[in-house]
């Protein structure tokens, strides 16, 4: 019995394992420390990627149509939850990198969306306001828990990331679309914001306006967006799932300059990674 | 952060009855908490003489408020690059074959805090300064490069994380036996990418001079700083690296203690 309690005050159970208090404490601070840097990490370079390739349509209400704002954003979008989807789940059994992604991204996107276009230039919130994108990173994760395939999730979980990107989207954006006459011109309440408001860096010859026969589609431009997003996103995600699993290669080169820093060579210890 | 909780549910210090403290976060703190401090100095900066002295490159304001700014900033953080890049190679340690397992862990810890004040720095450029240059270059018409925007997303927080990043990097590879006998390529990537961005700021600012004035985010003109900013995923290979690594020393630790 006074065995048993000794070895219980020495060593813990942590992750199916024995572990030495020491070890275990280390261990716990590694992970926590693992949790916050990645956090910042995702947050800082998904926003990167996400402003300065669909950002625009993003900024303002105005720029989110139905054609190059509901193709491109999702297609935009899934790239770093795949990329990460394969670290978390591949080395640590972890369904939750595509909605981490997401959180990081909101965040980030609404610590400038108030402190730069609001607090800094001025513009009311209902014309900078940002898409969620929180229901296509629930999607993913939650197909890649159930399935446990890469292949079931870009087709699956793939298409439904580029379908709920505008309805989940449509309740925020819905009252911008509403008709109204302006000049002698009919145009909804967000173009009508837009030209309000004036961007002098970004004329509204830069806008891309959404054109084309996906009129005659009537009502469901938008559908069909989504679709072909969809299509896409499954492809995208294959190839960034690949890329994740490129970036989290542990590889390593032989250090050239180990005689100029004054070191020996410690030999065959020191060829693995 | 100091403390961990047991198993038990008891709280205890991590580092209580120990010769010498494996993790010590209180410096990587105080370094965040100074980084979020000039920070908001910055933001406080640019609400304050942005719109009141910034739109006119060739108003002597101007002069005094931003291009002052530029030039000091620019000659601080040249100088902390120089003192502890130095820093670090001076006091190298050149008998890394001595190394104990307990000071080999407590580097390694250090390396983790290097890495994490080099994400916080990142946050700040590709998170919060990049996306209010969107806010300030689409609603205001630029007669410069060294705009209240670039000033200090460019010339003010580019280069304090190159600090920490290189400053890292240079940590492990003098400090860790590992890192020293082989190079980490995804250490190399993440490190790397990030930088290089610095000097793809020459591409951005030639775009905008003879290409295309206006500021349209999504511009291929702007694709170097996303695919540069891809390369932060390879921390990923990097904590996973450090986890192996961290995980063989406890195994050595483990043999200590049986000893």
């Amino acid at each position: 019995m006074s065995a048993q309690l000794q070895e219980n005050r020495d060593s813990v159970t942590l992750y199916g394992r024995r572990w030495s208090r020491e070890n275990a404490d280390l261990s716990r601070t590694f992970d926590i420390l693992v949790v916050i840097i990645m956090f910042i990490a995702i947050t800082a370079a998904f926003h990167l990627h996400f402003q300065l390739t669909v950002g625009d349509w993003d900024f303002w209400v105005d720029w989110k149509d139905r054609q190059y704002w509901v193709t491109a954003t999702p297609i935009l979008l899934i790239a770093f939850p795949a990329a990460l989807q394969y670290v978390f789940w591949e080395k640590f059994r972890l369904p939750i990198a595509a909605t981490v992604c997401m959180l990081g991204l909101t965040l980030g996107i609404w610590i400038t969306r108030y402190s730069g276009f609001h607090t800094w230039s001025y513009f009311p919130f209902s014309m900078v306001w940002p898409a969620t994108m929180i229901a296509g990173g629930l999607i993913l994760d939650a197909v890649l828990l159930l399935t446990g395939s890469a292949l079931i999730t870009a087709i699956i979980g793939g298409m439904s990331f580029g379908l709920l990107f505008y309805p989940a989207n449509w309740p925020l954006l819905a009252p911008f679309r509403l008709p109204m006459e302006a000049m002698n011109s009919l145009v909804s309440v967000g173009d009508y914001i837009g030209y309000a408001y004036t961007r002098t860096s970004t004329p509204e010859y830069l806008r891309f306006i959404e054109r084309g026969t996906l009129r005659t589609f009537g009502g469901h431009s938008a559908v069909v967006s989504a679709f072909f997003s969809g299509f896409v996103c499954i492809l995208v995600y294959l190839l960034w799932w690949y890329i994740g699993m490129a970036f989290a290669r542990v590889a390593t080169l032989p250090n050239r300059m180990k005689s100029f820093m004054g070191l020996h060579d410690r030999g065959a210890e020191g060829k693995d990674a | 952060m100091s403390s961990v909780i047991q198993s038990s549910g008891e709280v205890r210090s991590a580092t209580a009855a120990r010769p010498r403290s494996m993790v010590n976060l209180k410096p990587a703190i105080f370094t965040m908490i100074g980084i979020t401090v000039l920070m908001a100095g910055y933001r406080i900066y640019q609400q304050i003489y942005a719109w009141s002295a910034g739109l006119d490159s060739t108003d002597p304001a101007f002069e005094t408020y931003w291009m002052g700014l530029l030039k000091g900033e620019l000659v601080i953080l040249v100088m902390s690059w120089v003192g502890l890049w130095s820093w670090l190679w001076v006091t190298r340690d050149r008998n890394l074959q001595a190394l104990k397992p307990r000071e080999e862990m407590r580097r390694y810890f250090n390396l983790v805090l290097y890495i994490m004040v080099y994400a916080f720095c990142v946050y700040f450029t590709g998170s919060f300064f990049a996306e209010m240059d969107a806010s300030w270059h689409q609603t205001v018409v630029r007669d410069t490069a060294f705009t209240p925007s670039h000033v200090i997303l460019f010339y003010g927080t580019i280069p304090l994380y190159i600090l920490f990043g290189v400053g890292g990097f240079l940590y492990a590879m003098t400090r860790l036996p590992r890192f020293a006998d082989r190079i980490s390529i995804p250490y190399a990537l993440a490190v790397a990418g990030p930088f290089l961005i610095l000097p793809n700021l020459g591409y951005n600012e030639w775009g905008h001079a003879f290409w295309m004035m206006e500021e349209f985010f999504s511009a291929p003109l702007h694709w170097g700083f996303v695919v540069l900013g891809w390369s932060v995923l390879a921390l990923g290979g990097l904590l996973l690296q450090i986890a192996r690594h961290v995980f063989e020393i406890m195994g050595r630790l483990e043999q200590e203690a049986a000893a």
